[in-house]
């Protein structure tokens, strides 16, 4: 959980992560007796982009228990998605039998929203399990 | 849950999207093709980041109460390193390649002096807002970037100032050339107006080749930018393409033999005036080479437009066609009859045809809908495209054989090469 946060909170891959501890290696490098000499030295610029603030948005209150509770399960609609879902649902009726389970395709392309079915599970269900494939 | 294969895109993905604790749980990859028995026995495994039963870590996930941290709200600004870095050349050149901010060859390291002098190349503000960029739009949230932040990628990929503005139209475009998709995809750039003779640009013999300085550094700037202006390019998290492409390292930049074509150029096609500079955009596949098709030893002229139905049998149909007819194909079908390259588009889409079975197999093809497949059965024979503008001619090349090529690929966008400069 440590490196999800540490990347996330960052929302930049370990590469980003890295600049800082190497610019204070950096630092540290051109003050030690080993350095080089000024004029050896150059500096080049960072040739990154600004990436936007990031809001963070807090998870939803998680249930007591999934007894007699309502969990949809949503496909992206990469392939295969439907065939695992429809298991995990089989799975639910074998194993916990007081979990009622809705399979639901998601409209739109893998990344895009969708507000009706989001509409539903709100009013009809308790949880949501989603499945991004492939 | 997704599969362990995307375990850092989705923990990249949710933190960009302000879900950094989000509970993910995972199942062998791929499910793709796998069947209900096979699905189900991953639901009774282990979770394998956790290595521990997948089904409890699910359940777990829905009912394990929420932890500080995943309650938090505000925002947070991913930081993007130190404004500058200090070192020897062979110093920095490491820095800049270990910390993913090079195509892994040398680069030629932006110093302040080298930005100042790519700056001379626009009349524009160094801190004028180009545009935005993302490795996946709709996936990752675009970064913003100014025309300071493209000239220190322009000098990393070798150009020079002149080139400038067209460096800087392809960032304007907002398209990334390393787009991320499981798909291994390239983009083209088609370059047309006078530019291509103020920067000697190669349309000539080996156009497609590394054979010229403005061809290729200006693809491989697009490529550079399209890694340090948007956190793009990094295999796992913000690139996906399986197998990759060499064509990412430079980008297919093909400036159109327009002196030599007997067929208007492809901006002006697109609506803008020949003497404008303009770049258009293709995205798709990628491309090969048609020589070989059938047609071609056909007398006395060769039907080069049958090779060409020939070479796109393959194609999916998610992409269309963009066809690079060396000058002597083009004035050879003049002669066949193909007085525009409308004409010529109008004659492939009628003629590279599938059956339906054959479409109705193929991922990314699809065979004909709702009423238009009314009658039809798997053995019948359709066009494959419903539309001829999936196709689209540039000429480009030395006339040193009347050979072709031929990309599933399609056209997205023209960009004004004037507005920079």
């Amino acid at each position: 959980m440590k490196r999800r946060s540490m990347l996330s909170l960052l929302g930049a891959a370990p590469a980003l992560l890295a600049g800082s501890k190497l610019d204070a290696a950096q630092k540290k490098s051109m003050h030690s007796k080993h350095s080089m000499g000024a004029g050896d030295k150059i500096v080049g610029l960072n040739p990154r982009g600004t990436p936007p603030a990031i809001q963070l948005i807090p998870m939803a209150p998680r249930l007591k228990t999934l007894d007699g509770k309502t969990v949809y399960l949503i496909s992206d609609g990469f392939p295969g998605a439907d065939v695992f879902l429809n298991e995990m649902k089989i799975w639910f009726a074998k194993n916990m039998p007081s979990v009622k389970t809705i399979y639901r395709l998601k409209a739109g392309g893998f990344a895009a929203d969708d507000p009706k079915l989001n509409a539903e599970v709100k009013a009809n269900g308790n949880a949501v399990i989603m499945a991004i494939g492939h | 849950m997704v599969t362990i294969a995307f375990h850092d895109l989705a923990e990249t993905n949710a933190a960009s999207r302000g879900v950094p604790d989000l509970r993910i749980c995972y199942t062998p990859h791929p499910v793709w093709g796998k069947t209900p028995e096979e699905m189900y026995a991953y639901l009774e495994g282990d979770d394998p980041v956790t290595h521990k039963p997948l089904m409890p870590e699910v359940i777990s996930a829905l009912t394990k109460p929420l932890t500080e941290d995943e309650k938090k709200t505000g925002s947070v600004t991913p930081p993007v390193g130190p404004p500058t870095y200090a070192g020897s050349p062979d110093e920095l050149q490491k820095y800049y390649m270990d910390n993913g901010m090079t195509d892994f060859m040398p680069i030629v390291i932006p110093t302040e002096e080298k930005v100042a002098a790519m700056l001379k190349g626009t009349s524009h503000s160094p801190d004028e807002h180009v545009g935005d960029l993302t490795p996946a739009r709709g996936a990752f949230p675009p970064w913003s970037f100014n025309v300071h932040q493209v000239a220190i990628n322009a000098v990393m990929a070798g150009a020079t100032p002149d080139y400038f503005p067209t460096i800087l139209a392809l960032a304007a475009s907002g398209q990334s050339a390393l787009f991320s998709s499981t798909n291994s995809l390239v983009y083209a750039a088609v370059i047309n107006g006078p530019i291509r003779n103020k920067l000697n640009m190669n349309f000539g013999i080996g156009t497609m080749g590394p054979f010229s300085q403005p061809n290729a550094t200006i693809g491989r700037a697009w490529g550079l930018l399209s890694k340090n202006l948007c956190n793009g390019g990094l295999p796992g998290q913000t690139y996906e393409g399986s197998q990759g492409n060499v064509v990412n390292y430079s980008n297919l930049i093909i400036p159109e033999n327009e002196e030599a074509s007997p067929w208007d150029p492809l901006h002006v096609e697109k609506g803008f005036k020949k003497e404008e500079n303009v770049v258009s955009l293709f995205f798709g596949f990628g491309i090969q080479q048609a020589q070989g098709g059938w047609g071609l030893g056909i007398k006395p002229v060769p039907h080069y437009q049958e090779a060409m139905v020939c070479n796109c049998v393959p194609f999916a149909t998610i992409f269309g066609a963009l066809i690079v007819a060396d000058p002597l194909v083009a004035n050879g079908l003049v002669e066949l009859g193909f007085k525009k390259k409308a004409d010529l588009a109008a004659w492939l889409q009628k003629n590279a045809t599938a059956t339906v079975a054959q479409l109705k197999s193929c991922l990314f093809s699809r065979p004909p809908m709702g009423p238009a497949a009314a009658g039809l059965t798997d053995d019948s024979v359709v066009p494959k495209w419903y539309r001829p503008d999936a196709f689209n001619f540039v000429v480009a090349g030395g006339e040193t054989n009347p050979y072709h090529q031929i990309a599933n690929m399609s056209y997205r966008m023209s960009v004004s090469i004037d507005k920079w400069a």
